[in-house]
């Protein structure tokens, strides 16, 4: 009894300790997307023949379905052009996108090229320290071919790389509007009064005026993005309150959660908003169960996918504000890819970066994604869906703002998103969102003044 | 010592059971509580009902009828769930990180609660009543230090450094488990190895160990249960998607198919059924293992 | 010589335990009271002082967060109630008890992800219990069980209940099983009723077990639901559904706010540690006697 105790003693034992030794130690390992190159393949003269391993934190198959793909075909494609060159992705979670990062920051340590969201969040990062200029280490010919450039510039330097740019419209139901007797917009756009008698046709004719899940929070914000935005003549009106020189409290920052309210007692959202997230809330306008909903780029052609492209109308957000920002559009190139400070390679990240660009790279993007690509080289002609050459339209002309990129991540998270659900959920009133979004900005000013010193340097035009 | 600190022998599963003698009182008071336990048994049982027929169904089935039995019944989701999820893959880390610290936690902690049950020295008391204080500290209060220190010595995002912090975090209940359990053994066994002129090293491997069986049973499911089921610690210090054990990848899961609810639940339910299997065919352990030495 | 060893010999016992317990909890626990107190200044640099611990105070979501917990506290009677009931039942010779302990004990066994992620669906306005409540009739009491700021917590309680409930349950009856049983008889035979034997003879020999319970889930009320929140509500709507634990994981790794999640840490840990002693002093159980 006691030699057989003994035996079953040692054999756990030594399976134990040779299973922590299995166990994979170090995160730089385990690829998770790429594939291994093609074996025996003549390779082409390469420069530098000394390996380079880079590691990319890659998030953008959220905003862009397809990417991953995208992306592993990408590896594939520069294992040809660089071979000494092993690139490995590790897709990021949307949920832990931030703090992944910043948990990599101040350890010092972690991939070469990392995605964060623009602007805020990454301006967060440069202040850090945790970044180089993306500008140091690529032409400036090259760059002069990326889109949206403006929304990493920073003391005159380019911290991001822009992949693609997502921008925001409603989209609505030809065969629903029809149903209820509503017209479409004659020009881009209805005005509030328009939007909101459309809204109550439709729900007199038993049909759900707009498709919202907020869960996740994620529509609310939208909402903030696509309307609050209105009441604003420039994001630097929103850098002062940020830094406390403005009330959150006045009109242009937060009358329009009035409007939101408005809408949520008229019964305009779908009943069961709290308990969909983002793309379940979406959902049931694919299904053809709401006549509106917001839709980014991927999301309006999954609508054209399940209802098809005749049955799909787009317009701008319904203008409710009068501030200069009331017409501008909202295409952001959503994530930039940063390269790290501590990166051995950064030569060779940014060039990985810059051969995302390449034309062959960009014309697969589309066709991977449906998304459009954040540069002048990207062929347009590409587009064939006649909604989304007009948001196309939209995204490249005229002055760009999301205006969630001009927040400091902790505002965003618990102001923002909270003060939506507060109105969708209907647990706290208009007043009680703006008390919010000031006394959140407070919290942070007082618990961070480093960073607020940073954003009281950072003019915005 | 005291009375009150001995416990009661831990009973070994499959004596037999005794329960009141006392009749039901009457035909309809027992139909009724038969009633209030069946109500109970399918509330408990639903959830996981629901688990298995979403799984199966696909998701036009589902958003039309949630309730119903899977009609047509579909393995597509289980195979999406296989190929696209990591859930294999996470299970896999799991149980090596199960294993890994259960055995290293068990063998460190016997050490330890051997010298305070059957050893005096100073400082004795004190020890154990740390053990007490240190069980029901919350990772939440730790996470943040620990993640910092790991990151110093480069150990995050690491499984080892996961294992050693779950180590760390078994031993308080596993020590004092243990003293407990050690203390219950007769003094005459000891005296009798000693004469014979047995190390208290030997004394330990020869005669305690062989002896608490039961109370390693014990703590082994519970342990197990506990490092199989912690989120907020795995979570915070494994990002690999490659690393990470199946509770924080199960969260992942579900954030990449919010939309495909049956998805979801058939990689739930994978990730579920080793526990449902060993708990089909261990019941006992489970169940009395986890309570001997709680019962005092 | 041989006496030094011998002296020293429980030390080397104690040593590989020890060092674990030096670095998983001596070092973060001296480490975040001293975070706590160290205040970030408009350079980024840190001076000595007890703003954390005002900035915490002056925060709504914190004293949100504690009454959400405390809200959770009111689950624990319940569970316990509900568990000796049913552990009652059983112990009365119920046909087939064993299949109901092990089918009751089960929910325990399933990991909370995987139970949260199920009462998501089951809870959501148009899941099964509230689509069950319309075809009886009772739709006015379909609530949007974890999307109303009112419910949410109440909601994730039941949850709680849901699982905890098993482990309550074999515990007592595991108890029960181990009473004496003359007593009972005693009790029959004096002609006492059900309530009156289990309320005076029963109860009474069960109570160290039962407080064992109760602190325990106390305890896990406060400092062991993480998972369940992040998993159903991620602290929403709003922050209705924001605990203390999540509020920490917050601050500590979004928000990159070390000072003011190390004092929300200082202040979960004395509250944790208040409990426990408080249960120790009330048991009037010395803690472990020499």
């Amino acid at each position: 009894m006691r030699a057989c105790f003994l035996r079953m003693f040692t054999v756990l034992a030594i399976a134990s300790l040779f299973l922590t030794a299995c166990a994979t130690p170090a995160a730089t390992t385990a690829p998770a997307v790429t594939q291994p190159p093609a074996a025996g393949a003549t390779q082409p003269a390469a420069s530098g023949g000394q390996p380079v391993e880079l590691t990319f934190w890659y998030w953008a198959e959220s905003d862009a379905p397809g990417a991953d793909k995208w992306m592993a075909e990408t590896v594939q494609a520069y294992q040809k052009v660089k071979p000494n060159v092993k690139v490995t992705v590790v897709a990021q979670s949307t949920d832990t996108l931030i703090s992944a990062f910043q948990s990599a920051v101040t350890a010092g340590s972690g991939p070469d090229i990392a995605s964060q969201w623009a602007t805020g969040p990454v301006l967060g990062f440069v202040w850090q320290n945790a970044l180089v200029p993306v500008s140091d280490y690529v032409p400036k010919s090259e760059m002069d071919n990326w889109l949206n450039l403006n929304e990493n510039t920073y003391n005159g330097k380019v911290w991001g790389v822009p992949m693609y740019l997502i921008g925001i419209g409603v989209m609505y139901n030809k065969d629903l509007f029809q149903k209820a007797g509503v017209t479409p917009p004659s020009g881009d756009r209805w005005t509030w009064d328009e939007f909101m008698a459309a809204c109550e046709k439709i729900k007199i004719a038993g049909i759900t005026p707009f498709a919202v899940g907020d869960k996740d929070g994620y529509h609310g914000a939208w909402f903030f993005a696509n309307v609050g935005i209105q009441g604003l003549d420039s994001t630097e009106d929103l850098r002062q309150a940020v830094i406390g020189k403005a009330s959150f409290k006045d009109e242009k920052y937060t009358g329009w959660y009035k409007n939101l309210d408005e809408m949520v007692k008229k019964g305009y959202f779908n009943s069961d908003v709290m308990s969909l997230t983002l793309d379940q809330g979406e959902r049931v306008f694919w299904d053809g169960k709401a006549a509106m909903a917001w839709g980014t780029d991927g999301m309006i052609k999954q609508a054209i996918t399940t209802l098809g492209e005749d049955k799909v109308g787009l317009m701008r957000p319904p203008k409710l504000g009068s501030g200069k920002l009331a017409d501008a559009g909202n295409a952001t190139q959503s994530i930039s890819f940063l390269i790290t400070k501590w990166s051995k390679h950064p030569q060779e990240a940014a060039d990985f970066l810059a051969f995302l660009h390449t034309p062959d790279r960009l014309s697969a993007w589309y066709k991977f994604t449906g998304v459009v690509a954040a540069d002048k080289r990207f062929d347009t002609s590409a587009v064939t869906s006649p909604n989304l050459k007009k948001m196309l339209q939209w995204e490249t002309t005229g002055p760009q703002v999301w205006l969630e990129n001009y927040l400091p991540g902790q505002v965003d998270s618990d102001a923002d998103l909270p003060a939506g659900q507060m109105i969708f959920s209907q647990s706290g009133s208009p007043t009680d969102a703006a008390d919010l979004w000031n006394r959140t900005a407070e919290s942070w000013r007082t618990q961070h003044p480093d960073e607020l010193k940073n954003w009281e340097g950072w003019q915005q035009k | 010592m005291s009375d009150t600190t001995r416990p009661t022998p831990l009973r070994l599963p499959g004596r037999p059971v005794e329960l009141s003698t006392r009749r039901g009182g009457g035909w309809p008071l027992l139909l009724l509580k038969q009633v209030i336990l069946l109500l109970f048994s399918l509330l408990a049982i639903y959830p996981i009902y629901y688990m298995v027929i979403t799984a199966f169904k696909t998701q036009e089935n589902w958003l039309h009828n949630q309730f119903g039995l899977p009609i047509p019944f579909t393995m597509q989701n289980i195979n999406q769930a296989l190929d696209q999820g990591r859930l294999l893959v996470w299970l896999r880390n799991s149980v090596v990180v199960t294993v890994s610290a259960i055995f290293l936690s068990t063998l460190v902690s016997t050490l330890a609660a051997y010298a305070i049950a059957r050893m005096r020295f100073p400082g004795r008391g004190a020890y154990l009543n740390a053990m007490i204080i240190l069980m029901v500290i919350p990772p939440a209060v730790i996470i943040l230090p620990l993640f910092v220190l790991m990151v110093q010595i480069d150990l995050v995002n690491t499984q080892p450094g996961l294992i050693l912090i779950y180590i760390g975090m078994l031993i308080p209940f596993s020590v004092y488990l243990l003293v407990s359990f050690f203390r219950g053994l007769p003094v005459e066994l000891f005296d009798a190895a000693a004469i014979d002129g047995c190390s208290n090293f030997g004394i330990l491997w020869r005669i305690v160990v062989p002896l608490s069986s039961p109370a390693f049973v014990t703590l082994i499911v519970v342990n197990a249960l506990w490092v199989w089921n912690e989120l907020l610690i795995a979570l915070v210090f494994l990002q690999s998607e490659e690393l990470k054990t199946l509770m924080p990848g199960l969260t992942l899961f579900r954030g990449h198919f919010q939309v495909n609810e049956p998805l979801i639940m058939a990689g739930t339910l994978i990730a579920t059924l080793p526990m449902i299997i060993l708990y089909l065919f261990g019941q006992r352990f489970f169940i009395e293992g986890l309570v001997a030495g709680a019962v005092k | 010589m041989a006496n030094l060893t011998r002296r020293l010999e429980p030390y080397l016992y104690l040593t590989p335990a020890s060092l674990f317990l030096l670095l998983v909890f001596v070092y973060p626990i001296v480490q975040i009271v001293r975070t706590s107190l160290l205040v970030t200044n408009a350079e980024g640099g840190k001076t000595l002082g007890l703003g954390n611990y005002s900035l915490v105070a002056k925060d709504p979501v914190f004293w949100q967060a504690a009454a959400n917990n405390g809200k959770l506290l009111f689950a624990v009677p319940i569970m316990t109630l509900l568990a000796l009931f049913i552990a009652l039942l059983l112990f009365e010779r119920v046909r087939g008890w064993k299949i109901y302990r092990s089918v009751l004990f089960l929910p325990y066994i399933i990991a909370v992800p995987v139970v949260a992620t199920t009462f998501v669906y089951l809870l959501g306005l148009n899941g099964i219990l509230n689509t069950l409540l319309r075809l009886a009739g009772l739709g006015f009491l379909a609530k949007d069980w974890l999307g109303s700021a009112v419910w949410v917590i109440p909601s994730i309680g039941a949850v709680i209940v849901y699982r905890e409930f098993g482990f309550g349950l074999v515990l007592f009856l595991a108890r029960l099983m181990s009473l004496d049983k003359e007593i009972l008889e005693a009790a029959e035979i004096d002609g006492a009723n059900w309530w009156q034997t289990h309320w005076f003879v029963t109860l009474p020999q069960m109570s160290a077990v039962i407080e064992f319970f109760i602190v325990v889930e106390l305890i896990t009320m406060l400092s062991w639901v993480f998972a369940y929140v992040y998993t159903m509500t991620g602290g929403g709507p709003g922050f209705a559904s924001t605990i203390m634990e999540f509020y920490i994981w917050k601050h500590a790794f979004a928000f990159r706010s070390p000072g003011i999640a190390s004092a929300l840490a200082v202040i979960l840990l004395a509250s944790t540690t208040l409990l426990i002693v408080l249960q120790l002093r009330l048991r009037r159980q010395p803690l472990e006697q020499v």
